[in-house]
């Protein structure tokens, strides 16, 4: 028996995740916890199992692709039967344009969530069944993925291969097309030619209208999309003027998108004669993460950054001093360890910096555990493993702890359970070089430090100017939380401490 | 054959008259098929003649007299009078009325009415028996048949039914005067509907309810609304208990009850009403003689076309598994005409509605909140409290509540459970809803029209987006 296998909650909050390599292929045997799949989310790769014992009957996905949580990606024979050849798949996905994959599955998913439900009005469901057309496997373009007449149709005319299907509304077919009449300058003719449900009325007779009939969710749709309702060919002429369907609309919008990348396109064209001016890589996993997170986080909370510099001459003493005693013992001595101490220090003493807004119930939330996070560059972009209880953690521990996890962030091994969590963060943007930066908060925390270079500069000292290890000190703060007074105490008190090391004896 | 047998053939014979088996014979005749449609009792079934139209007819007539009586808040002071005899024959009207058009319309679509009582002989014969003495039976051989033969009142043992002391839904609609006192065995749908009439009437009713709660399958929420109601018309509820016995004492009766723990009540009243649920009447057609059983609910399996397992044999309407609704039968019946015809039709429709007349009533559709997660979705709930409703308050009826389900992430319109003034109406919008696969926007973004009642439905909508107008958002 064929069963569904839908892609699962990876960690909390995912909504989506990218299967980065299958594991499998159709037709093989796979047994109960057999990983079947890699799939990158939120900053983690991690190994899909399989909940059955059985054959992979089909693949939904191509590598590369997105997948919503909840869609189906593989499908499994649980007897283990190999009978690939008995029942074509509804809905075969994989086909050479991935977007245009995505797009489909995305749609049909909408139409038939839930208990593999599909939604159609009763039209449509009896032009289903008169033109014999699986209403399962047809992708919808109505709102939220409905079933259309015009999209039954459009099944039945491309024979009944989902690949064909909503093809009224595919990208692809609107650029051949926009393409092909290019010459003609009149985008509206080609509009009306884009229109597989044979339902677009003259165009001349529809563009700039002064009053259009449609359906609220139609002229949302347009407004959403950016299209003036007026200007799209009619669906139908009625007694009170012209009707227009939201097919018509999201086809018009789809010509009108086609029309412009066939212009990218052109100039691109141009462009490849003269050699590659532009590369494009895809804004996919780890990259649009972080993007997602950093832009929620600096449109959420109103950042401000207080900058500092710490004079750092006695822990670089003191650093010295212990480092080759941290080598006997087999590790090696960074400054992080100190800093980590002292912002807890600075941490316990200033607690809004420790603390979450819980903008639901309208409450501050000050957390009495220390959770640290250190941002870590690597290959696949930043990712922020967290040293848990850091105050309960001495320097050595949290130097053995933090080296464990930056590898294994590093080889991309790492756990989301290990980068969750954290109350407050740390950059070391200086290990790369530069003085201050505009850190931006890992939201929902309230409070980042950033710091700079640790080297030799110029400090002014009873009116000389003497060279001293000096660390530069760049907070960032969510105002909402925070105010400048309080970020600018705590930059004391974390200056304090990293000045005076042995006070940290007392932490 | 028996001597004296007539022998006819049809394309189609249908068992039943009810809701389910006259609409697939208008159907089918109007399909061009040449159709026999047999009775044994009254057209338009159970529904016509002592279920659905009386009991509504009655629910309405007690409704106004009730509701005059008590507008006092308004300004109406009304001696209100009952005259039962006016009241059923009024009543009586209505249900021929009705059931002379369904004899009507049959006729004028070409199907053939035959009265009497029908049995499988062959796969391809029926055996009607007309009624009384030297009547005679005849054959009628088919090329296809439904089963449209609906349900009977269940007998709890013990408590059979006689018309006089123990009463069935049939008997209370029949009633030429109001009983002192009613004990009800039952607190399903037909109980709380005539225990509503009769508590309006005047009678004092006690609920008997092996359950702990009235209406079960439906919500708390929903099921308290219509008990508390229930309980200020002055029924008393007696839940846990099971009817065990009766017997008569000075004209009355006395019922006795059992719970779980084995304690015994005795309740004196002047009748008994049992209503425990229907069964579906399949033992009179000799299924054997076709090779078809019932399954262990007692209904047919049916394939999407009300196909049964033996080809050209169908079955509709209560016999067939779901729920026991007339509008469901009616349904099954259209869909079975058309296959029969060579269409294409099918069962599929998304939801299927239900409405229970008590006071207030309940309207649902589709799914609960509980049943689309179960399905796998994600649901979001929207409610509009019909106090909040200005139409609802001018009906001076203010409790309930119209509460939609969806999908939150598609906003596909999955259910809705309503509990008001013309709920059974109200409900109508939403299962057209979620027929046409609207989406909360949808229904949020039509304008409905001010002052009624359906604006709960468009700001329950509103309500599940998180901008309800009247009422507090989540």
């Amino acid at each position: 028996m064929p069963t569904e296998f839908k892609l699962p909650d990876v960690g909390e909050g995912v909504a989506e995740g990218e299967i980065v390599a299958w594991l499998v292929s159709e037709g093989d045997t796979v047994e109960e916890d057999q990983p079947v799949a890699e799939v990158e989310t939120d900053k983690a790769v991690v190994e899909v199992p399989s909940p059955y014992d059985g054959t992979v009957k089909q693949l939904h996905y191509a590598e590369g692709d997105v997948v919503p949580v909840g869609n189906v990606i593989v499908t499994f024979n649980v007897e283990g039967e190999d009978d690939l050849d008995a029942t074509p798949a509804p809905d075969e996905t994989p086909a050479a344009d991935e977007d245009a994959d995505t797009e489909t599955a995305e749609a049909a998913s909408a139409a038939s969530s839930g208990s593999g439900r599909t939604f159609a009005p009763p039209s449509v469901r009896r032009l289903a069944r008169e033109l014999d057309i699986d209403l399962a496997s047809v992708s919808g373009s109505g709102p939220s993925g409905r079933i259309t007449e015009g999209d039954v149709r459009a099944a039945a005319e491309s024979g009944g291969e989902s690949e064909a299907r909503g093809e009224a509304s595919a990208p692809k077919s609107a650029v051949t097309k926009v393409t092909d009449d290019a010459e003609s300058d009149e985008p509206k003719s080609a509009v009306s030619k884009v229109g597989a449900s044979g339902a677009a009325a003259e165009p001349s007779a529809a563009a700039g209208r002064e009053k259009t009939l449609a359906a609220p969710a139609t002229r949302r749709v347009a407004e959403e999309l950016g299209v003036n309702i007026d200007d799209v060919p009619a669906s139908e002429e009625r007694e009170d003027g012209a009707f227009v369907s939201e097919a018509a609309v999201r086809e018009y919008a789809d010509a009108q998108q086609a029309a412009q990348a066939a212009d990218t396109a052109e100039v691109r064209a141009g462009d490849a004669v003269s050699g590659e001016r532009e590369e494009r890589v895809p804004y996919r996993g780890v990259r649009r993460t972080i993007g997602k997170q950093m832009a929620e986080s600096k449109y959420t909370a109103p950042h401000v950054t207080h900058h500092d510099t710490a004079v750092v001459d006695a822990l670089a003493d003191v650093r010295e001093e212990l480092k080759p005693v941290a080598e006997e013992r087999g590790f090696r001595l960074t400054y992080m360890p100190f800093i980590v101490k002292a912002v807890v220090a600075g941490l316990k003493q200033h607690p809004y910096l420790n603390s979450q807004l819980d903008e639901e119930n309208e409450e501050i939330v000050l957390k009495n555990y220390y959770n640290i996070g250190i941002a870590v560059a690597t290959d696949a972009g930043l990712m922020v493993p967290v040293i848990r209880d850091a105050d309960e953690k001495t320097v050595p521990e949290i130097a053995e702890e933090m080296r464990d996890l930056i590898e294994k962030a590093r080889e991309r091994s790492i756990s989301r359970e290990e980068m969750q969590g954290g109350t407050f963060t740390l950059t070391n943007f200086g290990a790369i070089g530069g003085e201050y930066a505009t850190p931006i908060i890992n939201y929902p925390e309230t409070a980042i430090l950033g710091l700079g270079a640790l080297e030799e500069r110029p400090v002014a000292e009873d009116g000389d100017v003497v060279a001293k290890e000096t660390l530069p000190l760049s907070l960032s703060i969510d105002h909402r939380v925070i105010d400048g007074a309080v970020a600018a105490e705590f930059a004391n008190t974390v200056q304090e401490y990293l000045e005076n090391p042995s006070m940290l004896l007392l932490e | 054959m028996v001597v004296g047998d007539v022998s006819t053939g049809t394309e189609l014979a249908i068992i039943g008259a009810g809701p389910g088996g006259y609409v697939a014979a208008i159907r089918a005749g109007q399909l061009g098929l040449d159709v026999t449609l047999i009775e044994k009792d009254a057209w338009g079934g159970t529904c016509l003649n002592y279920g659905c139209i009386p009991s509504k007819a009655l629910i309405t007539a007690t409704d106004v007299g009730y509701e005059a009586d008590t507008a006092e808040e308004m300004g109406i002071h009304a001696d209100v009078k009952v005259d039962v005899d006016q009241m059923t024959t009024w009543k009586d009207g209505v249900v021929d009325q009705l059931t002379s058009g369904v004899e009507k319309l049959c006729k004028a679509n070409g199907v053939n009415l035959v009265e009497g009582v029908a049995e499988f002989e062959s796969e391809n014969k029926l055996r009607v028996a007309h009624a009384g003495d030297g009547q005679g039976s005849e054959t009628i051989e088919f090329e296809n048949a439904i089963i449209a033969t609906g349900s009977r009142p269940i007998e709890v043992p013990g408590f059979e039914y006689d018309g006089e002391h123990v009463l069935s839904s049939r008997d209370v609609l029949d009633l030429d005067r109001v009983p002192e006192s009613m004990v009800v065995v039952g607190g399903g749908y037909i109980g709380m509907e005539l225990s509503t009439v009769l508590a309006k009437m005047g009678c004092d009713v006690t609920v008997v309810e092996m359950l702990d709660d009235i209406l079960a399958g439906y919500e708390e929420d929903v099921t308290s609304v219509v008990r508390q109601n229930a309980q200020d018309l002055g029924i008393d509820f007696r839940f846990g208990e099971a009817a065990s016995d009766w017997e008569k004492r000075d004209g009355d009766i006395v019922v006795t009850t059992e719970n779980e723990a084995g304690e015994e009540f005795r309740y004196a009243t002047e009748k008994a009403f049992v209503a425990v649920g229907r069964q579906p009447v399949l033992d009179t057609l000799n299924l054997d003689a076709i090779g078809l059983e019932p399954n262990e609910d007692g209904h047919l399996e049916t394939d999407n076309q009300a196909e049964t397992d033996v080809e050209g044999v169908y079955a509709i309407g209560d016999v067939a598994t779901g729920p026991m609704l007339a509008h469901k039968a009616s349904k099954e019946g259209q869909v079975a005409a058309e296959a029969i015809a060579g269409e294409p039709a099918a069962l599929d429709y998304q939801a299927v509605p239900a409405a229970v007349f008590t006071d207030p009533e309940i309207g649902t559709v589709g799914m609960t909140e509980q049943e689309a997660e179960d399905a796998g979705f994600s649901p979001a709930v929207g409610n509009f409290p019909m106090r909040a409703s200005g139409r609802s308050l001018t009906t001076g009826n203010d409790d309930g509540f119209v509460r939609i389900v969806a999908d939150e992430e598609s906003g596909f319109i999955l259910g809705a459970q309503i509990v008001g003034p013309e709920a059974s109406e109200l409900v109508a919008e939403l299962g057209l809803a979620i027929e046409m696969g609207a989406t909360l926007e949808d229904v949020a973004a039509t304008i409905h029209t001010h002052p009624t009642l359906s604006e709960g439905v468009m700001e329950a909508a509103e309500h599940a987006l998180g901008h309800a107008i009247h009422t507090l958002n989540r």
